[in-house]
């Protein structure tokens, strides 16, 4: 009698979950898009390329993003269960660039190829890695905040989430341009983790120790919008300048609007495109760059218009003109 | 005034000095450690930041009141805080403001009901609402920011009148509010009787469900609420807001004074427990300390305090 | 009893005593088999085994913790640290006992502050606890600046991908786990004393019982517990992270809620946890298969829960 029932529930179940399986390659490849988080707009941008890379190349393209926001059990997880659904390659941005080596490693053996792109990943085995230089980007834009403030003065910088590449990378980057300029002091670095409310409140308690701030470099716009707000509220947005990364819509509308002066492009759009483009390339035989570098693009006020454009309707680059520009750099 | 002292049980008498020996010891110590930080300017970030905080954490307070706890309340927050977004950002504030207190009444009615009416235990049902709020957050925002917000209501959350922040007036109406809903209703005082002993309120003829789903929506609408000036805070919404709030949401009700067996405590505690809180991360930002400590410092203090709390309350029984 | 309980009753009377997870386990498992060709995979299954690992371990922990009313929040901070000073001291000292040693070490003394304060200062496990994933993860980023720690020697993969007599070592360390805390549960005097305290506490202090020392070996354990499970984590990353672990103490609530046992009628059992971390992890991995999306993926997680629980609930078994 408990069997039965037992079963009974399990038939109903198996009928109630007849949902459709794994849609059928029907010759087009499938293509697994990982990213690291649903909640932050960059790696919409990237989702945003790469399904238009798909749709453009006649792929498959799915995505895969953990629950609990850069997450790297669930990351781990999320790699080993795609193994098992064996893509046609895999676009893949390591929530932490050393702790998914191993899981790597497994695609690596299961034969599935690997574009990394925006976290350069080592002792992996990959077709390419598409990205921008992270520490070049932290140097140009604090270059460009130096330059702004006047050649001197002191500065203010709010990190990304300390444990990741790119912060980490940006930062050094900034060190780098810090040394090139002995008369520029660096008064505090302090996360915000990426986050905007975070990110302001450390920055309101560091203004009140620094009556005179006159730069604030931001590890990301988010972060560099609510500084700039936070600086125009205390009245104090006219003597502080204050530069960010990514040049978001957000940002970019402050940049516009003078409350920020300059981002660096870091175009999840244009990298989930390039990245998916070579995967797809890839598997048609075509041999690629190492390397896939984007050029560093700062974005200020007077060439700010094409990014203002919200990231669906943003034109896709030229794969023919980037792979040409790799053998310059 | 002193008679109505004396009324007071030594519970709260015990928990309000200590907790305010405590803001005056914090004080003074940052006041001598940094120049800048007992400056006007300081004392107003901290009051916002506090005050931010404290509304996060109030309806938290009514609901570990019951015994119960509210896990879902960050989440309620982020997902109030989009939809209403996404309505104030093309100008339609009333109907943006009437969503985020809407979606955190249906949400906390659910939980309500889950407890009180299923008889799930409310870590389990106010956590299950956690993931399913995020979810429902996601898949509306779909990986955008909503941001830009109109000016009259941003000053909600980045204003100011007559000096003082707009939250930190917000917050002292709401902490008003509901003392005087917890100790001068017949609904407040179901509350601690019920956190008390559920049994006996039950006999005593409260309405405990009734009571019980009240209090969770009231919890939920309370999120809603602090949504909508988080958000004109920072002029912007994303799936994520507010999900680093609930831990210190806790921390802030616990530092308080309210029990989470229930039936101790009060709003008054959970406003201090927020003051303690915004004191300790702007002393730590002053004093340059490393901002991975700061998990580590309000985990100390908060047992501390709660430590202090529970042996008083041995010695004095 | 409610109106909507009493009415739910009889219908759901007809399924047999087993909780909620079971039905739920059960119902995943057809369900998934039938909407993706892989679920039932030998590769597949053997990830999800995997996978679960770690949670199931921390689960048998977690199940004594609540089977004496309690909680403990901070099993998966204590994980992180544990899994970081045993990969810190492994790279600077390379002596794998000593930082087996140490990280055992590590989850004995948090288990003992927590089970102290609950015991001997009176306070609320959820706060004690709470406190104490604070510190743990404050302490754990500082001496990490928040980076994973790698560079550690290859043998340490065979805690993950090691295998003895043809089974992996994750599933074999889980299968001792489980039949070692089996044991203590159901056949000592300490198994005895776990239900003891969470069923009438007052009256095992009456026969002289040092109930508060018995505490304290409690939350001991389950550190312990979460000791070893760092070291599979930590092998199956080749690195340790300060929050690998986050989250997974509320996953192991949830396993040992779905379960069956209860957090207030010191009822329950290991099988049930057992049952429940394995719904948990097929559901996660059957959702991957059939590719939900992830923003779906979350609120279905939730309604899951909730529903399962609110199966038992309706047929009185919470």
């Amino acid at each position: 009698m408990k069997i039965a029932s037992l079963l009974a529930v399990m038939a109903v179940a198996s009928v109630a979950f007849s949902l459709p399986g794994d849609a059928l390659a029907q010759g087009k490849p499938k293509i697994v898009v990982f990213t690291k988080n649903v909640t932050n707009p960059f790696w919409k941008a990237v989702r945003v390329g790469a399904d238009k890379a798909g749709k453009e190349l006649n792929a498959d393209i799915e995505h895969a993003a953990p629950t609990k926001p850069d997450n790297i059990e669930e990351q781990t997880r999320l790699v080993e269960d795609w193994i098992v659904r064996k893509p046609a390659a895999m676009v893949f941005v390591p929530v932490d660039f050393k702790a998914l080596v191993p899981t790597i490693q497994k695609v690596n053996k299961a034969g599935i190829p690997v574009v990394v792109f925006s976290n350069r990943m080592s002792d992996v085995d990959y077709v390419t890695y598409v990205g921008s230089d992270d520490e070049t980007i932290g140097y140009e834009i604090t270059k460009y905040l130096i330059a702004s403030i006047g050649g001197k003065g002191k500065i203010v910088h709010i990190d990304g989430v300390p444990a990741a590449i790119t912060a980490q990378l940006r930062k050094k980057g900034m060190e780098r341009a810090l040394k090139e300029h002995p008369q520029v002091e660096l008064l505090a670095s302090q996360p915000g983790n990426y986050r905007r409310l975070p990110a302001v409140q450390v920055f309101e308690n560091l203004m009140q120790r620094f009556p005179q701030i006159d730069g604030v470099v931001c590890a990301n716009d988010d972060m560099a919008v609510g500084v700039a707000e936070a600086l125009a509220a205390a009245g104090r947005g006219s003597k502080t300048k204050v530069v960010g990364i990514d040049a978001i819509p957000d940002g970019v509308a402050a940049i516009v609007a003078g409350k920020m002066q300059a981002s660096a492009d870091y175009s999840g759009h244009d990298q989930g495109y390039l990245a998916t483009v070579a995967a797809i390339r890839h598997l048609r035989g075509e041999k690629l760059p190492k390397e896939i570098a984007l050029p560093v693009a700062i974005v200020e006020k007077g060439n700010a218009k094409p990014w203002t454009v919200p990231v669906e309707e943003k034109p896709t680059p030229d794969w023919k003109k980037v792979i040409d520009a790799q053998k310059k750099l | 005034m002193i008679a109505a002292v004396q009324r007071l049980p030594a519970e709260v008498l015990f928990v309000v000095f200590t907790r305010t020996a405590f803001v005056a010891a914090l004080v003074v110590l940052l006041a001598v450690a940094s120049p800048h930080f007992l400056t006007t300017d300081n004392m107003i970030i901290v009051l916002r930041q506090a005050a931010l905080q404290f509304l996060m954490a109030a309806g938290l307070t009514l609901v570990v009141l019951t015994g119960g706890i509210d896990l879902s309340v960050g989440a309620i927050l982020g997902l109030a805080a989009c939809v209403a977004a996404a309505l104030i950002a093309n100008g339609l504030v009333v109907l943006g403001v009437l969503a985020a207190l809407g979606v955190g009444l249906a949400c906390g009615l659910v939980n309500g009901a889950l407890v009180a009416w299923v008889g799930i235990p409310a870590f389990i049902a106010t956590y299950g609402m956690l993931w399913v709020a995020h979810g429902l957050g996601y898949v509306f925002m779909k990986g955008e920011v909503i941001h830009g917000f109109p000016a009259g209501f941003r000053a909600i959350g980045a204003g100011f009148l007559g000096g003082i922040p707009v939250p930190v007036l917000v917050g002292a109406v709401l902490l008003l509010v509901l003392h005087v809903v917890l100790h001068f209703t017949r609904f407040g005082r179901a509350l601690y009787a019920i956190g008390g002993n559920p049994v006996a309120a039950r006999l005593t003829g409260i309405r405990t469900r009734r009571v019980l789903v009240g209090v969770y929506a009231l919890s939920g609408v309370l999120a809603g609420f602090a949504a909508l000036v988080v958000i004109a805070r920072t002029n912007a919404a994303d799936s994520g807001t507010g999900e680093e709030l609930l831990l210190t949401a806790i921390a802030a009700v616990c530092l308080g004074g309210t029990s989470l067996f229930g039936g101790v405590g009060g709003i008054v505690g959970t406003a201090i427990g927020s003051l303690i809180l915004a004191l300790v991360v702007n002393g730590m930002n002053m004093l340059g300390i490393a901002t991975l400590w700061q998990a580590f410092a309000m985990g100390a203090i908060v047992i501390l305090a709660v430590l202090a709390d529970v042996s008083f309350k041995r010695r004095s029984s | 009893m409610s109106a909507v309980v009493r009415a739910l009753r009889p219908p759901l009377g007809v399924l047999p005593e087993l909780p909620g997870a079971a039905y739920l386990l059960a119902l995943l498992a057809a369900g998934f088999s039938l909407a993706s060709p892989d679920f039932l995979s030998p590769r597949n299954l053997g990830n999800v085994g995997l996978q679960a690992a770690a949670l199931i371990i921390v689960s048998l922990g977690m199940t004594l913790v609540i089977l004496t009313e309690g909680i403990d929040l901070s099993l998966g901070a204590v994980l992180g640290l544990c899994g970081v000073v045993f990969s810190l001291l492994l790279v600077s000292q390379g002596s794998l006992p000593l930082a087996l040693g140490a990280a055992l070490l590590i989850g004995l003394a948090a288990g003992c502050a927590n089970g102290g304060l609950v015991a001997y200062a009176g306070m609320p496990p959820f706060i004690v606890t709470l406190g104490v994933y604070g510190m743990a993860q404050s302490i754990a980023m500082v001496l990490t600046g928040g980076n994973s720690v790698t560079g550690l020697p290859e043998s340490v993969r065979w805690f993950n991908e090691g295998v003895w007599l043809g089974v992996p070592v994750p599933i074999l360390a889980m299968a001792a786990l489980f039949a070692l805390t089996w044991v203590l549960l159901y056949r000592t005097r300490f198994g005895r004393y776990v239900f003891a305290i969470g069923g009438n506490r007052r009256a095992l202090e009456l026969a002289g019982v040092p109930v508060r020392a018995w505490l304290v070996a409690i939350y001991a354990y389950a550190g312990l517990l979460a000791a070893a499970a760092s070291f599979i984590m930590t092998a199956r990353m080749n690195a340790a992270h300060p929050t690998i672990g986050i989250g997974l103490e509320f996953d192991a609530i949830a396993a040992v809620i779905l379960g069956g046992t209860s957090f207030e009628k010191g009822r329950g059992g290991l099988w049930g946890t057992l049952v429940g971390a394995l719904a948990v992890a097929v559901l996660r991995n059957g959702l991957n298969l059939i590719g939900l999306s992830t923003e779906w993926q979350v609120a279905v997680v939730g309604l899951v829960i909730v529903g399962a629980v609110a199966l038992d609930a309706l047929r009185g078994r919470t």
